[in-house]
């Protein structure tokens, strides 16, 4: 077992022990305890979260993959003040599962003649620090922060819209499930340097310039989803969503099986750029922005197909990733609308030239598709406009709050459109071959409290399509009155629609329950 | 120490208004104070108070607090503890004071820093509102980092349920007062900030979840402009806009909303002012430890001793009818302008909450003695809930400006420190 590592083991325990002064002054004198007491913080949590599958599913849904998570995280975290001007926060994160062989068996048995899927388990524990940042402050204007960090763009909750900067890891979650694992553990930290430069604080006035040279792991460059393969894929069984586009161009076989190449950019050509101003203006507070290097969400990759081949009866149809890189205009704004309690808030990207998968519907010889006759390569590029607009408001519901009437209900509701000018027949999503239409709608909406004092936390995260599709991801935290340290949390992950190759719906078996047990040191 | 309040208020005299009129009108009014109750007169430094003689404080301590004296709760009577006004600050109340007035709404005109009303005539109709502004523009430095002075630099606060378990949560305030400064450089104001009365940078730093959490507060000169929040959430690791209109709001886990910190941070002209009078009351100035000691589960302190201050007692009533109290007091310290006990109670007009902060003496860098918030407690009588915070401050830190800038917020690490 490699959990954890023998250089991190060391530090940590060299930490531990410094941490406790009347060791540290033996091992490492006075003024290395002094600093360390008076430096150093630590901290961090302990967490183990177990998920069975609640839904009853089709006939190759087996009992055996009802037990979908069991996941141990230790996550320790360290900040060093060394001086006003000078700081360093550094973390690990060690995650471990263990493996579910009996569920590979029961795919083998459940699926021939296909071979049985990877079993893809989430593991983190390299010694490198998750999250490794020095924030240095020349001056008392300018702030920099070097080092593997998340920087995080827009006002969103729960959906992403402008924070794309880093990837987000959804290989090993149930997809929008916000109140499962939030942003912040999904997001996978970059290597790289945010600068910022506060022109006029009054008016919070600021400059900021950030540089993502790419000196991560190649996989850890990009967003990773899994929608046919792997453990989380939505139908790992029947494998039926991937490929539709390219209905199965070889006579005789029956199925498809993607093989999918992800060509990811040589380190020298994977920089992320950006730069924004943000200003206020009365209660107008905004930011604009560019992004360049943008890093594509699981519903965005769009692949080439380079062929396919015949493996029995099956097609094995190879695909090559297209779009790693491009750009975006942003912009962000919030504003308070105190006469009715109301924070509006947006976001607003422009993808100039956006590449999207397109196929001629339905193909020739009754395949489903076939190619394009303008777009003989299954691409276009269209100009594409997403924005978000959103509305934050508390309020009292006295009668649902009878220990304390005062205590106020937050409500979120978010509105996402996805605009594509200029749009053709023909463009879908790749994965699941579903029509993208002209205009794309999600709503989303969040309401939470807390009862007995904050020990009884309710939220309810809910989503929404007009086409057709919800999720629902409601939580119940308890934090028991006598330790604040613990936090338990059941969560539901509930999804639904008339098609399940789309949005939302694509989970629509895989509802889920979650029980997360969480203590903080 | 060991000055009677009459004294006090001479030595205040002496020293501090020498050459002002008003001064004299001050240390008279305060030679001249009667004791609000016989039992005031007779307290005696060293003298113990308990179930058994209660009604000596009758008047002296709020409901609850008797209510506790009544059941067993005991405490000694010190002498009182004498404070002086911060010479700058006394500077700047002879300097700019006699130019200040009420407009016609009851805004503050003409105020540069200082404290806008140090005459305080209890006959006139407006000495309710010239002592809420007082209130308002007490001293607390030109800035000052709340929780600061705690041996862990946080402000230390635990919330405490019916059935006496706990939870403790800690953060740290940073306040800068832009406009009214008296001591740090530039004086009065920071250029830029002259439309801002104070900016608030709160960060919370255990438990670890919460730790990160972070708020920035802008609380605007024009008074009838509403104060701006943003929040900074780490799970998300982006700023969120919130409004403020919505003071009531219990802030979970404590027992107080937006409106009880420092048991009166409303907008002033969203309240009714009316001077009850002025009257002596127990508290603690000398706190000696921080935080004091007290039993598990309990919120009052333990090996302290009290003694008698001078107050005004203060009535604020809300014009909005649908606000959550009807009615709030508060006793102000008449030295030092702090409260030193809270009161309000509910729309129903029932009691609700009862609050008091208590203080010690603390030396700033060029010497001078001040008064120091130690711990204050929040009881919510009617579900029986409490909120013990240890707030202890450093003052004129000379934080920048920029240090209260959304983009600060976002470089704020869980558990690290934001100087």
């Amino acid at each position: 077992m490699r959990f954890p590592t023998r250089p991190t083991a060391c530090f940590l325990v060299i930490f531990f022990v410094s941490a406790a002064p009347a060791r540290a002054a033996s091992l490492f004198g006075q003024e290395w305890e002094k600093f360390f007491k008076e430096r150093v913080t630590f901290g961090g949590f302990v967490e183990n979260t177990a998920g069975l599958s609640v839904a009853a599913g089709d006939s190759r849904f087996t009992t055996s993959n009802r037990f979908i998570m069991e996941r141990l995280t230790f996550q320790p975290e360290f900040n060093f003040d060394f001086d006003e001007r000078l700081k360093l926060f550094i973390s690990w994160r060690f995650v471990k599962e263990p493996r579910y062989n009996k569920e590979a068996r029961d795919r083998r048995r459940n699926v021939p003649p296909l071979p049985p899927l990877e079993n893809t388990f989430y593991d983190e524990d390299s010694p490198k620090p998750w999250e490794l940042v020095w924030d240095i402050k020349p001056t008392d204007e300018l702030s920099l922060r070097f080092g593997r960090q998340f920087i995080s763009w827009g006002e969103t909750d729960g959906l992403r819209l402008l924070d794309v900067i880093n990837p987000q890891d959804g290989t090993f979650t149930p997809p929008a499930a916000a109140n499962l694992f939030s942003l912040d553990e999904t997001r996978v930290p970059q290597w790289g340097l945010r600068a910022s430069y506060r022109l006029f604080p009054a008016s919070q006035t600021a400059l900021e310039f950030i540089a993502l040279p790419g000196f991560d792991e190649r996989k850890k460059r990009v967003d990773e989803a899994a929608p046919t393969a792997g453990r989380w894929a939505p139908h790992p069984e029947k494998r039926i969503a991937l490929g539709r586009l390219f209905t199965t161009p070889l006579p005789g076989t029956f199925a498809v099986v993607p093989s999918i190449e992800r060509v990811f950019p040589d380190a020298g050509d994977n920089w992320k750029l950006g730069g924004r101003i943000t200003h206020t203006v009365g209660k107008l507070n905004f930011g604009l922005g560019y992004i360049w290097g943008y890093n594509p969400q699981a519903g965005d990759l769009t692949f080439k197909f380079l062929g396919a081949s015949a493996v029995g009866a099956t097609t094995v149809a190879r695909l090559r990733l297209f779009n790693d890189r491009t750009s975006i205009f942003a912009a962000h704004f919030n504003y308070a609308l105190e006469e009715l309690i109301t924070a509006v808030k947006g976001e607003v990207a422009f993808y100039p030239s956006k590449p999207y998968n397109i196929s001629k519907y339905p193909g020739p010889a009754g395949f489903k598709a076939g190619p394009h006759p303008r777009h003989p390569d299954g691409i276009t590029e269209k100009n594409t406009l997403r924005y978000s607009l959103g509305f934050d408001r508390a309020a009292f519901i006295p009668f649902l709050h009878p220990d304390d009437p005062w205590r106020a209900f937050s409500f979120s509701l978010q509105l996402f459109q996805s605009i594509i000018f200029d749009h053709e027949d023909g463009i879908r999503a790749f994965s699941t071959a579903e029509k993208i239409k002209t205009v794309s709608t999600s709503i989303t909406f969040r309401v939470s409290t807390g009862y007995l004092g904050d020990t009884i936390l309710p939220d309810v995260f809910l989503g929404y399509d007009p086409e057709g599709y919800w999720l629902a991801n409601p939580a119940l935290s308890y934090v028991p009155p006598w330790n604040e340290r613990i936090r338990l949390s059941l969560i539901a992950a509930l999804y639904g629609g008339r098609n399940k190759f789309k949005s939302f719906g694509s989970f629509a078996e895989k509802d889920s329950l979650f029980l997360k047990m969480r203590y903080q040191f | 120490m060991g000055w009677s309040p009459g004294l006090l208020a001479m030595n205040l005299a002496i020293n501090e208004l020498r050459l002002t009129v008003y001064g004299l009108f001050v240390a008279l009014a305060l030679l001249l104070l009667g004791p609000a109750t016989p039992a005031a007169q007779d307290l005696k430094p060293g003298e113990t108070i308990g179930p058994h003689n209660w009604e000596r404080v009758k008047g002296m301590v709020g409901e609850n607090l008797l209510e506790r004296i009544k059941k067993g709760y005991g405490f000694k009577i010190s002498e009182p503890t004498t404070y002086r006004p911060l010479r700058e600050y006394v500077e700047a109340t002879k300097k700019y004071a006699g130019r200040v007035r009420l407009g016609s709404d009851g805004e503050l005109l003409n105020y540069v820093a200082g404290l806008p009303f140090p005459r305080i005539d209890p006959e006139d109709p407006q000495a309710g509102l010239q002592v809420a502004w007082n209130f308002y523009w007490r001293w607390r430095g030109d800035d000052y980092k709340a929780g600061g002075g705690t041996e862990i630099g946080r402000v230390i606060r635990y919330a405490i349920e019916k059935d006496g378990s706990e939870r403790r949560a800690d953060f740290v305030s940073y306040f800068l007062f832009p406009r009214t400064r008296v001591t740090l450089d530039p004086k009065p104001v920071i250029p830029g900030y002259e439309h801002i009365d104070s900016l608030q940078l709160r960060v919370d730093s255990y438990p670890r979840d919460s730790a990160g959490t972070a708020l920035l507060e802008i609380r605007y000169a024009d008074p009838k402009r509403p104060d701006d929040l943003y929040l900074y959430i780490p799970s998300l690791r982006r700023i969120r806009r919130a409004t403020t209109t919505l003071r009531c709001q219990t802030l979970a886990p404590g027992e107080y909303n937006l409106d009880d910190i420092n048991f009166f941070n409303g907008k002033i002209l969203d309240f009714n002012y009316k001077l009850l009078g002025e009257k002596r009351v127990l508290t603690i100035y000398a706190q000696k430890n921080v935080p004091y000691q007290r039993k598990k589960g309990d919120y009052l302190p333990l090996q302290e001793s009290w003694e008698v201050r001078d107050v005004y007692v203060l009535e604020i009533t809300p014009k909005d009818p649908a606000y959550c109290t009807s009615r709030r007091i508060l006793w102000i310290d008449k030295v030092t302008w702090e409260p030193a006990r809270g009161m309000t109670w509910d729309r129903k007009g029932e009691y609700w909450k009862e609050m008091a902060l208590f203080h010690f003496p603390a030396k700033l860098a060029d010497g001078q003695v001040v008064w120091q918030e130690g711990t204050g407690y929040f009881v919510n009588v009617q579900n029986g809930r409490s909120t013990v915070l240890t707030t202890s401050r450093l003052y004129n830190q000379g934080y920048p400006p920029s240090l209260f800038t959304l983009d600060m917020m976002q470089k704020i690490t869980r558990g690290g420190d934001v100087e």
